[in-house]
């Protein structure tokens, strides 16, 4: 039962690491360009594992 | 039956009920945080706000909504109201996308006629110089309401022909989300009824750009009207959503992409704008709005609070232009591209002959829509933007060209060597592609900057535009309404009053747009109350009085068509199952189309315009049947 | 064909799809929408980078960090929890998918009373000029946002609680879990463009 829930955990993990990476780069050396990457990663992790945007285009998943 | 139990006057009620609501709520919370209790603003911005829900609640059009959030299931219902005559469900929440289709053209027909009696009233006054009978405050007023009144008519007028045509043409049963579809239509009425009652409250004398800073400062009538766009704006977004999910997953067996009619390709591509930029002009309008209401100061560089000191510029109306016309370039691309897809649609049909490049025209309206979104700042060569980027957008601008130069060698490939029938409908067509000529062949003069600067603002850009709108939506569409009325209906219109509706309107348009042009050329400028009688060697008043006197005879026409099929539909000969041999999926049903349009599923056996090739393009029923 | 099996043929023709074509007619529905609200988000994000500036330069009032960072974190937290629960539900383990849904909803509660009561009350106005302008146009359309994600998964849980949704057919779950997610989606841009990117100015 509990493997089902791993996926989300490591997400959950490398999403909060993200966001620490953001804020350390905002006070120590601050660049826009390196922002907007660190939130494109996250805005992929979250479409990926958390929004199943693959669900769109794949034939499976009508549940 | 009652004249209660008619969904329109319920609606209409719960709007005046919800209106009056939301100022009281206004007045408590006032109250309540110690603050003169009326303020007649906030309270009609709220009221506006409620009273879409009110229209939306008290017409019917969330109730399955209310009922999925208590987790009742709600079957769709099918046929008519039970109890009600049948004529009944055209003024109540109906599911059906043909019933839906005739309430947004007929909506849509009514508000372009009142739009165009704002025309008429104000072209009367610019008949002579000087002030006749419209204040200063009255005539910019109704510039605007002409404008935004007529871009909700041709918004409707699109709706109306994709929610009717985009099933029946891809052999679906209905929208994929119907309801949402209901919502869609309903949501236009209480819009457009705040943006006509903008006129008790002040009227707004900005034009239908709405640009601030006078936006941001005129009388309360602003308010109404970006309320009521907002309503509009978001029936364009439900509406595309529905097409684009209906386009890609409801398409019967065999019908690929490249074998739909090329009408349901113009409606994919405008769907794609609808979607994503009207968003843009619904944003521009909410930030006047909260600028007026609570003083955020988006587009005000001398907005500056107590101990605040005033940034470099602070804000910057320039934004808004931006932003606005991110939506209202696009936007025309909106109108224009269902209205092309219907001449390509009928050309073949009435020259019995395959459509020129079936392909590249399918492409081209894509391409239209794509390079539609990088050329909004052409219409800012003036405004005092970044000079850089004028070059650019004029190259994006001109680009433009391209993909419509491919639409007219496809007609005129088309018509090449045609056998050629004249019907109503056809006659339409040959006159928008006219009409669209003239727009188009203006465009790139106001596209280039250096002949655009001394033309911006001048009556010759309201030329060019009235020619594409006309050439790309008015004409086509009163095609389509002439040629689908059969299929609407199941009767003939009057042939001859259709007849004499195009000879009076199409010389009549092409003396206003050349009018038009010239005023702008004498240097008339444009969304002014009054001018200077001497311009143009002291004949523009001639010219404004032809103008004026072609504006009415458009009107003429126009009427002619509405009695027609007022009478028709009572008198009118039997249309029988398709009177113009079409090939296309809706013409092989039965005319008018019946409650479940397709007794079995629709086949694709052929190309869409093989006209003169023997075989078919669609059949019904298993395969073995034929 | 004999009449009977006609009849059959239409009515099978007519009726509504199955579950399974509906669920992916909604689902690209629901994309759809938030393709359209993306452009509405960034005409927000393009307004703050054209007026945050200073002599061409990205500037930013100055915010309370720990709070941005905070509000941050519990919107993170709550897009896993939310997640949680749509898995839950797949494994039909009601429990937990009640338990997660929940759970989303207070931090969801959370972050707004972060956003409304502490943000908002802090020293910018929506009136201070376009630092306060900006400010409250994006906080404001986000808790929007934000607010009707937590009536939704109310009503999702509301509905769980009677017995709806199962394993096989849960598409209210998985719209709710998305919306959720497309709201967090947001805010990971939106928290760096207000709160980290460009020169802090006293505001």
């Amino acid at each position: 039962m509990r493997g089902h829930y791993r996926t989300g955990i490591l997400v959950l993990i490398a999403l909060a690491v993200l966001t620490g990476i953001e804020y350390v780069i905002a006070v120590s050396f601050p660049s826009t360009a390196l922002l907007f990457l660190v939130a494109i990663m996250k805005a992929a992790l979250v479409l990926y594992y958390f929004m199943h945007v693959t669900s769109l285009w794949s034939e499976e998943g009508g549940h | 039956m009652t004249l209660f139990s008619l969904g329109l006057v319920r609606g209409i009620i719960g709007q005046v009920i919800a209106f009056l609501a939301g100022m009281a709520l206004v007045v408590v919370i006032r109250a309540l945080m110690g603050l003169p209790a009326w303020a007649a603003e906030p309270a009609w911005v709220v009221g506006g706000l409620v009273s879409i829900v009110g229209f939306l609640v008290g017409v019917g059009a969330l109730s399955d909504w209310l009922k999925w959030i208590r987790g009742e299931e709600t079957p769709l219902r099918h046929g008519p109201p039970e109890g009600k005559p049948a004529w009944v469900r055209y003024f109540e929440v109906d599911y059906n996308h043909k019933v839906i289709g005739v309430q947004y053209t007929v909506w849509g027909l009514f508000l372009l006629m009142t739009g165009g009696f704002f025309a008429l009233a104000f072209r009367t006054e610019l008949v002579q110089a000087g002030i006749q009978f419209l204040g200063y405050d009255l005539f910019n007023s109704f510039i605007g309401l002409h404008g935004i009144v007529m871009i909700a008519a041709i918004l409707l007028g699109v709706g109306g022909m994709a929610n009717y045509l985009v099933p029946l043409m891809i052999g679906a049963e209905d929208m994929a989300f119907p309801r949402l579809n209901a919502l869609g239509f309903w949501i236009n009425v209480p819009g457009t009824l705040l943006i006509l009652l903008s006129l008790v409250v002040g009227g707004w004398d900005a034009g239908w750009t709405g640009y601030p800073p006078l936006s941001a400062r005129g009388p309360i009538g602003y308010q109404l009207f970006f309320l009521g766009v907002y309503a509009v704006g978001l029936s364009s977004i439900v509406g595309s959503i529905n097409l684009i999910v209906t386009t890609l997953r409801m398409r019967s067996k065999g019908m690929s992409l490249f074998r739909m009619p090329i009408f349901v390709w113009a409606v994919f591509a405008t769907s794609l704008i609808q979607l994503t930029a009207t968003q843009l002009i619904g944003l521009s309008f909410l930030m006047v709005l909260v600028e007026r209401v609570l003083g955020m100061g988006f587009f005000d560089p001398g907005v500056a609070g107590p101990g605040q000191q005033l940034m470099e510029g602070g804000g910057d109306p320039l934004l808004f232009q931006h932003l606005f016309w991110f939506y209202s370039h696009p936007a025309v691309y909106i109108f224009i591209l269902p209205g092309l897809g219907i001449i390509s649609e009928l050309l073949p049909v009435f020259a019995r002959k395959p459509l020129f490049g079936y392909k590249w025209i399918a492409m081209s309206s894509l391409a239209i829509a794509l390079v539609g979104f990088l050329v909004w700042a052409h219409h800012m060569f003036v405004s005092g933007m970044n000079p850089d980027l004028r070059i650019p957008f004029m190259f994006s601008t001109l680009l433009v060209a391209v993909p419509t130069g491919v639409k007219f060698f496809s007609w005129v490939g088309t018509l090449w060597g045609g056998k050629l029938h004249f019907p109503t409908p056809m006659l339409f067509v040959l006159g928008a592609i006219s009409v669209f000529l003239i727009g188009g062949l203006t465009g790139p003069m106001l596209a280039t900057v250096t002949t655009d600067i001394p033309l911006h603002d001048t009556y010759f850009v309201v030329g060019h535009f009235h020619a594409t709108m006309f050439g790309g939506f008015v004409f086509p569409f009163f095609a389509a309404l002439y040629y689908w009325y059969p299929k609407v209906t199941g009767r003939m219109y009057n042939e001859t009053l259709g007849k004499i509706h195009f000879w009076i309107m199409t010389p009549a348009f092409w003396v206003q747009t050349l009018g038009q042009m010239t005023t702008g050329m004498m240097g008339m400028r444009r969304r002014i109350a009054d001018y200077d009688p001497t311009l143009g060697a002291g004949n523009i008043e001639a010219v404004h009085l032809v103008i004026t006197l072609a504006g009415f005879a458009i009107a003429l026409g126009v009427v002619l068509m509405v009695y027609n099929f007022i009478q028709s539909a009572e008198v009118g000969a039997r249309a029988g199952v398709n009177p113009w041999r079409s090939r296309s999926p809706e013409w092989q049903i039965p005319s008018p189309v019946p409650e479940h349009s397709f007794p079995s599923p629709l086949r694709v056996v052929g190309e869409p315009y093989d006209y003169g090739r023997p075989g078919a393009y669609v059949a019904l029923g298993a395969a073995g049947d034929d | 064909m004999s009449a009977v099996a006609a009849h059959a043929d239409v009515e099978a023709h007519v009726a509504e799809a199955d579950y399974q074509e509906r669920t992916r007619r909604n689902r690209l529905g629901l994309w759809l929408f938030f393709v359209s609200e993306l452009f509405m988000f960034g005409g927000l994000l393009v307004a703050r980078f054209y007026l945050w500036r200073e002599n061409g330069e990205i500037v930013r009032p100055e915010l309370d960090q720990n709070l941005g960072l905070i509000i941050t974190s519990i919107l993170l937290l709550s897009s896993y929890f939310m997640n949680r629960a749509e898995v839950a539900i797949a494994h039909n383990d009601r429990t937990n998918f009640l338990v997660s849904l929940l759970i989303t909803a207070a931090l969801g509660t959370v972050f707004l009373v972060g956003v409304v009561v502490f943000e908002w009350g802090a020293h910018l106005r929506p009136w201070d000029g376009v630092f306060g302008a900006v400010l409250f146009g994006m906080t404001g359309m986000h808790a929007l946002h934000v607010l009707s994600g937590i009536i939704l998964i109310l009503n999702v849980w509301w509905l769980g609680t009677k017995g709806h949704f199962s394993a096989e057919e849960h598409w209210g779950v998985e719209a709710c879990a998305i919306y959720w997610h497309y709201v967090d989606l947001i805010w990971i841009f939106f928290y760096p463009a207000l709160y980290l990117i460009g020169r802090a100015v006293p505001a």
